[in-house]
């Protein structure tokens, strides 16, 4: 790895961002076991809330800047901002990995079942298959505008989803619990359990934006890689 | 007086190890993609 090469730089950059994320990880884990408290009718496993919530944000977000970036792509056709959007998206579907295998782990002692076909869960499964999708698109084109153009579509859709998801909850009858923080009124947590939240929030955010760091670099690295192929 | 909590624990656990196993694994399957990109392998 050459520190000339800017890939290299923003690939290390982002490998640090990430491995400190991960120590922060450490932290939310020795707060949310030995710092928090156990919630009087949802027992210990209310704690993987500190984990579900923090990872739906993370994807929410990530497909959200997708949508954004692949818009800006359509408008200005700066190849970076595509770039940028196949990132986050690769990024936002680990994150909604994450959500998915977490919230059921969670609803299985809860609510009794691993999964319910409620309009939330439904909503947020099938924006998963929609990233998933634009992932297999990308993989699948090997022409950079066109490959470009069309993801851009798709991340534009997919975009369309979040604020839908978002409200699902007051939309429609639901099992999920309703926002508890980003809602209107004041949170609705004791202090400690929000201050975990808060926390484990920042970290699954560092993370983000370290993984996504490292996607992006990774994916000049690659182009310089084609391109050197293609003029030899 | 409020009744003792459900023992449930085992799912926080599991969810606890699920979440770094994808985290963590994601983060080394890039990083070993840049190392051999970068090594021109």
């Amino acid at each position: 790895m050459t520190t000339t090469d800017p890939s290299a730089r923003i690939i290390a950059r982002g490998l640090r961002t990430s491995v400190a994320a991960l120590a922060g990880l450490a932290v939310v884990y020795v707060l949310a076991i030995g710092f928090t408290p156990v919630e009087a009718r949802q027992g210990v496993a209310q704690k993987i809330f500190y984990l579900h919530v923090p990872s739906a944000w993370c994807a929410l977000l990530a497909f959200s800047l997708v949508g954004i970036g692949s818009a800006l792509y359509l408008w200005l056709q700066d190849p970076r901002l595509d770039r940028f959007a196949a990132a986050s998206a690769e990024v936002g579907v680990a994150f909604a990995a994450v959500m998915l295998t977490t919230g059921p782990i969670w609803a299985k002692p809860i609510w009794g079942t691993w999964w319910t076909w409620d309009a939330r869960l439904t909503l947020t499964l099938f924006l998963f298959f929609l990233f998933v999708g634009y992932l297999a698109l990308r993989a699948s084109l090997h022409d950079p505008a066109e490959r470009a153009r069309f993801s851009a579509v798709v991340g534009i859709l997919g975009m369309l989803l979040v604020p839908f998801i978002h409200l699902s909850v007051y939309l429609f009858r639901t099992l999920h619990p309703q926002p508890i923080v980003l809602k209107p009124s004041a949170p609705s947590l004791p202090p400690e359990m929000l201050r975990t939240l808060l926390v484990s929030t920042a970290v699954f955010t560092l993370l983000y934006i370290g993984l996504v760091t490292l996607r992006y670099g990774l994916a000049m690295a690659e182009e310089a890689r084609e391109e050197a192929g293609d003029a030899a | 007086m409020l009744p003792e909590p459900p023992a449930n624990g085992g799912y926080m656990v599991a969810a606890y190890i699920v979440a770094p196993v994808i985290l963590v694994g994601y983060l080394l399957s890039l990083w070993r993609r840049a190392r051999k990109v970068l090594q021109g392998d």
